[in-house]
């Protein structure tokens, strides 16, 4: 066993050989090597998203869900797109908030589409509720990643389900997904759910929530993402879908206000010591 | 149809000696005897009408629609063999979605109506298929502002301001040309559209029928096609009555149409 | 014998915009034994009358189920029905699969629509033999379509299909306006004596020949035959058909008169086709129906 970290997950030298670092320009045209040719490597496809958008933050109150994105496209550590909307509407009730890699989030956008022009054919009442799109893109994940050429993307979905009930559930680039009162994805999973979460804990949580309540918390945690990580913006969009209305509100364009970066001067242990 | 007998219309895609495909013309023949169905091109929209026959009391009333969307932007109903109706707007969904597929953007209504056109067309060709049994009337707006377009079971289409076909065509067509059109608002087509159906069922006064109305307009439904609301539906199909009883009083009402537009 | 030179294939209009292949698919529905269907506001239920070929032999399933909300009545050509319902149930598991949600009344009964108005179009095969009655329930409530091998689905409060089935939807016309209100157990009733109206002279309903199936809000699709029909034949005050009550031959031993009554049955077909051809607007080129050689088998 070779114990340097830098190694952990590799094939072992000693039983395959050296690792092949050329492997990294395998094209992702389909390969079409002849039987005798030794050198094809395997089709590759994306194997990192490109241009990011950062957390989605939600959670649930007595009478719906907030969710906000921020309106930062980051082209690695470049800030490249300022002014992006990273939640989509589905209809009259749902609503996609996505991460991670724009174009695809694009393609996801054009998909959703397709399925509401559809749905809509008959010009009757709707019938494309929350669980339905959340279901419908759990599939598309998990086929795509199944044809190990994934849409590298985080999704929180939030609406109302065909009972007319509040809706809240995730579903990443693997066809993971997951319901909790409080969902966030990216970088927000470690630094956003835990503020969420000490507020609603739980679904009877919920309950004590009111809607102004869980609009500061989530628009707190927008700004502690900010703070905190790199790739995010203080500008953002905040949604806000509401039960006994049956409406979604979007707030687009908020900034985070109240910044204090006095905690700053404390943080160490980064680079160069601050003097 | 002279020709019955002399074997020249006994399959599809073949001439008869002076020229003509009779199964072409046989086909326009279950048009001609179906519930009427309009088209009215507006300021800002389309409305398209239908004139949807009950053979039964036994049906649901207001459902089984007829009136059906391309995409969120186009309407089509038609007069005929209702399954090829469904069958023609499911070619004209695969080629709106195969045209955003590439372009990313809606389709034009002219580019839509002339790839419908290749596809009826191409049904008169093989002896393998029969022509359409429907007359489409495709209807919509589009970044060049709103469209209407009839469609033919030889493939021919041609655009119009106002249109009709199926029983009460003739009728349908003479109070449509009496209308100022494109230049009525959307509201006022949709009342003269349930008047023109109430009407053309003259000509077939035997039967029941369902008035079915949509709209697609700039300023009323944001350039999406859907049905038009209860509340205009009722008051379009008040003024239908009213005026087709003003008829029946004094046999000559045209003024009072105009007036009422 | 006159022949028509129209009704050779599907791609072929009359003069008259016709096309006779497809209504002689019609046709073949009416070869079958009658379905009945009718809606409430919350329930919908099928009826048919089973028919076994011989003594010995089975009686033909005329209900399929095609998910937990959702089954089908046919009359017609049974093997096609399988193939329709086959269709149906991954239309069903698809949308379980996609978008887990049942399957709407509507898209799917569509599907079968435009899936059967291929086989009119084109060369290269026959339209459907089958015509079907859909009973479901989905998030818009309960509802009954009849399909057609034409392509054709419409949605009705109540119908029936099938050998004789004129004489059940006069009955339905009559009653429909109480279906909306009716419980479960009244609506069953209802449905019963339709189908009983379809009846021959000596047949009566028992619990060999009679299929009830019903669809509600809070209850899955259920069949009920053999035994468990009886409770539902108990609902009749007789199993016989009232218009021909003042006949006295019961206990008649089934099967036996078949040819015989066969024949009936189609003097009467023959009739009601006549009938129903002159309320068509185009009827001049119908032509001389006559079905006398091998027939397909039809239930």
């Amino acid at each position: 066993m070779n114990h340097n970290p830098v190694n952990w997950g590799r094939p072992s030298d000693d039983q395959y050989g050296p690792y092949n670092y050329q492997i990294a320009n395998a094209s992702n045209v389909a390969s079409q090597a002849t039987k005798n040719s030794q050198n094809e490597f395997p089709t590759m496809h994306t194997q990192q998203p490109m241009i990011t958008g950062a957390s989605v933050v939600a959670v649930k109150f007595n009478d719906g869900v907030v969710m906000a994105t921020d309106k930062l496209g980051s082209y690695g550590s470049l800030l490249r797109l300022d002014d992006l909307e990273r939640m989509i509407q589905v209809g009259d009730s749902t609503v996609v908030g996505v991460s991670g890699d724009i174009s695809d989030f694009q393609y996801l956008q054009r998909l959703l589409d397709e399925l509401l022009i559809e749905d809509n054919y008959d010009m009757e009442q709707s019938n494309l509720k929350a669980s339905h799109v959340h279901e419908y893109l759990r599939g598309v994940f998990y086929n795509r990643r199944s044809k190990m050429n994934p849409l590298w993307n985080a999704c929180v979905v939030a609406g109302f389900d065909a009972d007319g009930e509040v809706f809240l559930k995730y579903v990443n680039l693997l066809g993971v997904s997951y319901s909790s009162p409080a969902i966030a994805t990216g970088f927000g999973a470690y630094m956003g759910v835990p503020l969420l979460r000490q507020k609603v804990e739980n679904e009877e949580d919920v309950k004590k929530l009111e809607k102004e309540d869980a609009i500061k918390l989530v628009r707190d945690c927008m700004k502690v993402l900010f703070y905190r990580d790199a790739r995010s913006w203080d500008k953002y969009d905040l949604c806000v879908i509401t039960k006994s209305t049956k409406k979604i509100e979007f707030q687009k364009g908020l900034e985070c206000e109240g910044q204090s970066w006095k905690f700053a001067r404390d943080i160490s242990g980064y680079g160069l010591p601050q003097q | 149809m002279t020709s019955i007998g002399t074997g020249y219309d006994l399959a599809n895609s073949i001439f008869s000696p002076d020229g003509r495909n009779f199964q072409v013309e046989y086909a326009s023949k279950a048009v001609e005897n179906a519930g009427t169905s309009i088209g009215i091109c507006c300021k800002d929209g389309v409305v398209l009408a239908t004139e949807k026959v009950i053979n039964s009391k036994l049906l649901v009333p207001g459902k089984n629609r007829r009136i059906q969307s391309i995409d969120r932007h186009v309407g089509v109903v038609y007069s005929g063999l209702i399954p090829d109706g469904r069958h023609f707007v499911n070619r004209g969904r695969d080629e709106a979605r195969s045209f955003k597929s590439i372009y990313k953007e809606p389709i034009g209504l002219q580019g839509l109506i002339d790839r419908l056109g290749y596809f009826v067309q191409a049904y008169t060709c093989y002896n393998s298929v029969r022509p359409f049994g429907i007359n489409a009337i495709v209807g919509g707006i589009d970044s060049k502002g709103p469209h209407l377009f009839m469609v033919e079971p030889s493939g021919t289409y041609w655009g119009y301001y106002g249109t009709a076909t199926g029983k009460g065509r003739q009728s349908a067509r003479a109070e449509l040309e009496k209308l100022d059109l494109p230049n009525i608002s959307a509201k006022d087509a949709v009342k003269e559209a349930a008047r023109i159906i109430y009407l053309a069922h003259e000509d077939n006064k035997d039967k029941d029928f369902e008035l079915e109305v949509s709209w697609v307009s700039k300023s009323e439904t944001n350039g999406v096609h859907q049905f038009v609301p209860k509340e205009l539906f009722d008051e379009a199909v008040k003024y239908a009555e009213e005026e087709q009883e003003s008829d029946e009083d004094e046999d000559e009402s045209d003024e009072g149409d105009e007036e009422m537009a | 014998m006159f022949r028509n030179n129209y009704d050779n294939d599907v791609t072929t209009f009359s003069p008259t915009g016709r096309i006779f292949q497809v209504e002689y698919a019609l046709e073949a529905i009416k070869q079958g034994s009658a379905a009945v269907g009718m809606v409430s506001k919350n329930h919908v239920v099928l009826v048919a009358l089973k028919r076994n070929a011989e003594e010995l032999g089975s009686y033909q399933k005329k209900v399929i189920k095609i998910d937990e909300h959702l089954g089908v009545a046919l009359a017609g050509l049974a093997p096609d029905a399988r193939v329709l319902s086959n269709f149906l149930r991954q239309q069903a598991m698809s949308s379980k699969m996609v978008f887990n949600r049942p399957l709407n009344l509507s898209k799917a009964v569509y599907s079968i629509a435009d899936k059967a108005q291929e086989n009119t179009q084109s060369a290269g095969g026959r339209p459907y033999g089958v015509g079907l009655l859909i009973a479901g329930i989905d998030e818009t409530g309960p509802h009954l379509y009849e399909f057609q091998p034409s392509g054709s689905v419409l949605e009705y409060y109540g119908t029936a299909i099938g050998a004789r089935s004129q004489a059940a939807r006069t009955f339905l016309e009559d009653k429909y306006e109480e279906f909306a209100d009716a419980s479960k157990e009244k609506l069953i009733e209802y449905a019963l004596t339709a189908l009983r109206d379809t009846l021959a002279q000596d047949k009566e309903l028992n619990l060999y020949n009679t299929t009830v199936a019903v669809v509600g809000k809070d209850e899955p699709f259920t069949i009920y035959d053999d035994d468990r029909v009886q409770q539902w034949l108990d609902l009749l005050d007789s199993l016989s058909n009232k218009r021909h009550k003042s006949s006295d031959d019961e206990n008649k031993e089934e099967g036996e008169e078949k040819n015989e009554e066969e024949e009936k049955n189609e003097e009467e077909e023959k009739k009601n086709d006549t009938e129903e051809a002159e309320q068509h607007d185009a009827a001049q080129d119908h032509p001389e129906s006559s079905h006398e050689g091998d027939r397909m088998d039809t239930d």
